[in-house]
Parts: C-alpha cells; sequence; structure tokens
C-alpha cells in the first residue's frame, strides 16, 4: 500500500514540477521507463510469491535503467540504436508478459 | 551488488543453462524466468538464517525487521523514482505532440500547395497546349493563304514584266532589208517596232523581249541617233522579239491587226527581214527595275 503510495506521489511529483530532463539524456528515457517497468513487475510478483526483497529490487531497478540505456546509447554510438531499442524492449516485454501472468495466477487463481 | 553475486555462488548457475546445467535457449530462458533469480536465492539464503535464526536467539529477526524497514524506504524511493520517471516521460511525449502533429499538419499543407500547384501548371498545360494546336492551324491557314499570294504575285510579277517568265510561243526575227534593195526606205525605225510590239500585245502575248530586254509597261522604244534603243539600251540588227503565248494563234492574229497588215507592207514594200519560228519552250528575262519608284499603293483606311 505504501509502495502505491510512493508511486503515486512519484507520478504527481514528476507531473507537478516538470523537471528538466538534459537535452541528451531525452532519447534513453522511455528506454529507461520500460526497464523500470520491467523491475517493478518483477518485484510485485516476487511480492505475490513471497520472496520480495527490497535490496533486491532497488539493485534490479536502478541496474535495469542503468544497462537498457547503456545499451541504447552505445547502439545509437554503433547506428544501430533504433534496432537495439526494438531488441530490449523485446526482451523486457516477454519478461514484463511473463511476469504479470504469474501476477494474474495469484490474483485470480487463474 | 557484489554481495549478490558473490551469493549466487554455486546455487545459482549462470544462464543460459537451466537448473540441470543443460544448455537453453535465450529466448526459453527469457521466457521460463522472467523473474530475476536474485529473489529466490536471497529468500532461500533467508530460510536458510532463519532456521539458524530460531536455534541462536530472538535478536536476529529484529534486526531483519529494521533492515526490512529501512529497506522499505529505498523501495518506495526507487517506486517515486519511477514514479517521476513515467511522468517525466508522459509530460515529454504529450510536450512533443503539438510539435508532431504541427509538422504533420505543415507537411499535409504542403502536400496540397503541391497538388494545387500540380493542378494549376497541368491547366496551364492544357491551355497551352489548346494554343499551340490553334496557332498551328493558323499556321497552316496562313502557309495557304501564303501560297495562294506568291501565286498571285508571280501571276502579277509575269504580267508586270518584273520576273523572268518560260513557256511557249514564237521568235520574230527583224532586220532591215540588204542595202541592194530598192528604195530608201528599208530601215526598221523605232515607230515600227512598237508598232509590231502593240500589234503582238493585241494579238494576246502574255510577255515580250526584243534582244533580251523585257517590255514592261514603262520600257520606251526610241530612236538615239542611228540606232534604236529599248530600255535605254542601243541595239542593233537584227531585232529578235520573243513572245509568250499562245502559239497556235499568236502569229495568226497578229497578222489580222493593223501593226500585222503594215508590217505585211513593210516587208512587201522595202525588203524589211521579218521571220517567224515558233517553239515550245522560250524564256524571257525580268526587268531589272533600275527606276526608282515613287508610287505605291494607297493604303486601305
Amino acid at each position: 500500500m505504501i509502495a502505491v503510495v510512493g508511486l503515486v506521489l512519484g507520478i504527481v511529483a514528476g507531473l507537478l514540477l516538470q523537471p528538466s530532463v538534459p537535452a541528451t539524456l531525452q532519447p534513453y528515457l522511455p528506454i529507461a521507463v520500460v526497464a523500470a517497468l520491467d523491475a517493478v513487475f518483477g518485484g510485485l510478483r516476487a511480492y505475490f510469491d513471497g520472496i520480495f526483497d527490497d535490496k533486491v529490487f532497488v539493485v534490479s531497478f536502478v541496474s535495469n535503467v542503468f544497462i537498457a540505456a547503456v545499451i541504447v546509447y552505445l547502439g545509437d554510438q554503433l547506428g544501430v540504436g533504433g534496432q537495439l531499442s526494438t531488441g530490449v524492449i523485446v526482451v523486457l516485454g516477454i519478461r514484463i508478459f511473463s511476469n504479470v501472468a504469474a501476477i494474474r495466477r495469484h490474483l485470480f487463481h487463474a | 551488488m557484489s554481495s549478490l553475486s558473490s551469493g549466487r555462488g554455486p546455487d545459482a548457475p549462470h544462464p543460459p543453462s537451466d537448473q540441470e546445467g543443460r544448455y537453453v535457449s535465450l529466448l526459453t530462458q527469457v521466457m521460463s524466468q522472467p523473474l530475476d533469480r536474485d529473489y529466490q536465492v536471497v529468500a532461500q539464503r533467508r530460510a536458510r538464517g532463519a532456521a539458524g535464526s530460531v536455534v541462536e536467539g530472538a535478536s536476529i529477526p529484529a534486526d531483519d525487521e529494521v533492515k526490512q524497514r529501512s529497506l522499505s524506504i529505498t523501495t518506495i524511493a526507487a517506486l517515486a523514482v519511477f514514479g517521476v520517471m513515467v511522468g517525466v516521460s508522459a509530460l515529454q511525449t504529450e510536450r512533443d505532440a503539438p510539435v508532431v502533429r504541427a509538422e504533420r499538419s505543415e507537411l499535409i499543407e504542403q502536400i496540397r500547395e503541391r497538388q494545387s500547384a500540380f493542378a494549376a501548371l497541368q491547366g496551364d498545360l492544357n491551355d497551352l497546349t489548346d494554343d499551340v494546336t490553334e496557332l498551328q492551324a493558323e499556321v497552316a491557314g496562313d502557309v495557304q493563304g501564303l501560297g495562294t499570294v506568291t501565286r498571285r504575285l508571280d501571276d502579277l510579277g509575269v504580267a508586270a514584266g518584273t520576273v523572268s517568265a518560260v513557256g511557249p510561243g514564237i521568235t520574230i526575227t527583224v532586220d532591215d532589208a540588204a542595202p541592194a534593195s530598192p528604195g530608201s526606205g528599208g530601215v526598221i525605225l523605232a515607230s515600227d517596232l512598237r508598232l509590231l510590239v502593240n500589234g503582238l500585245w493585241e494579238a494576246g502575248a502574255e510577255a515580250i523581249a526584243i534582244d533580251g530586254h523585257r517590255l514592261t509597261s514603262l520600257t520606251a522604244i526610241r530612236f538615239a541617233g542611228e540606232a534604236i534603243t529599248v530600255d535605254y539600251r542601243s541595239l542593233t540588227t537584227p531585232y529578235v522579239v520573243t513572245v509568250i503565248g499562245d502559239v497556235d494563234t499568236l502569229a495568226a492574229r497578229f497578222n489580222e491587226t493593223d501593226a500585222g497588215q503594215a508590217w505585211i507592207a513593210l516587208e512587201v514594200n522595202f525588203g524589211i527581214g521579218f521571220a517567224v519560228t515558233s517553239s515550245d519552250e522560250l524564256e524571257v528575262p525580268g526587268d531589272p527595275q533600275e527606276r526608282l519608284r515613287h508610287a505605291r499603293p494607297r493604303e486601305a483606311e
């Protein structure tokens, strides 16, 4: 519950404060959001599995965001940024779908 | 992270291998293990720790609880960061949307503009094609008209004597009488030649030249001292008169005229030579028109 409050607080803060993102980082924000989404759903599933761990969650969150951004940055430097973004999103998307399926099984027992 | 890495150890084999160490494809691995294995590893370790703590005493769960709460703050912080990221990302997309929309509408507008320009040009092209067709028809008409005018100019030129002419006709060769012949009048006078020419015109001649000098309405046949001049050029006997006209009737009709009768009289009485030959193809030159002209057609007003 308190986690949801934190999430909502963050969204509201982001919308209200409108922190300016440096122009160089702007292309990596969407992919970072997708990576963070993967970490969040992973944590949620772990919570339902009863094996949630704060440290693992925070580390996976930070490393996910960082690695996704770095991969896309590398791809941009190599001229395959678009393709690498697609690859990252496909892998993360599969993971998100699988985790959400597990969460659904926990919630609805179906 | 370092503690986690060390924690993996032997019970967390690196992908892509399943628990029994068999190789599995990357996609299968991604699909079958969407959850970070770290959660399971940590859970297992904690389970082991909990089992140990039951034996040791109650102090460890309390410590664990403190750790849990302190980490809970980091979790909430991470979630808040995630929320900020989502919010900023959404805001950014929202902020970019008008720009994208403006670009899109501008492109659409440009396409419309170019299309209308293209249509206008197409219309111009059609108009110009029509103009070209019209002008071509006009030119064709002009060419026909030009042909008519040219033909008429040729006809008029032949009649006026300004252009050379060819055609069937007769050649009349007249000469002074031989010196031994009787009488003193055996010399052709300019008036005789004028009479001859006028008779020929009357007989239906279309073009006449004397010794290669084309006769026009302005050509004078006169005496200058002893010699006859035509067009102000002295001639010597015999005088050759080239006449273009109807071969069949020209000579006969000339004989019927007063001039023809007079010339028969000259021939008989004074022994002046008069010989007529007809041919199918004669040529008379055009008048060189060496005079200045002052008269010009009166223009219609």
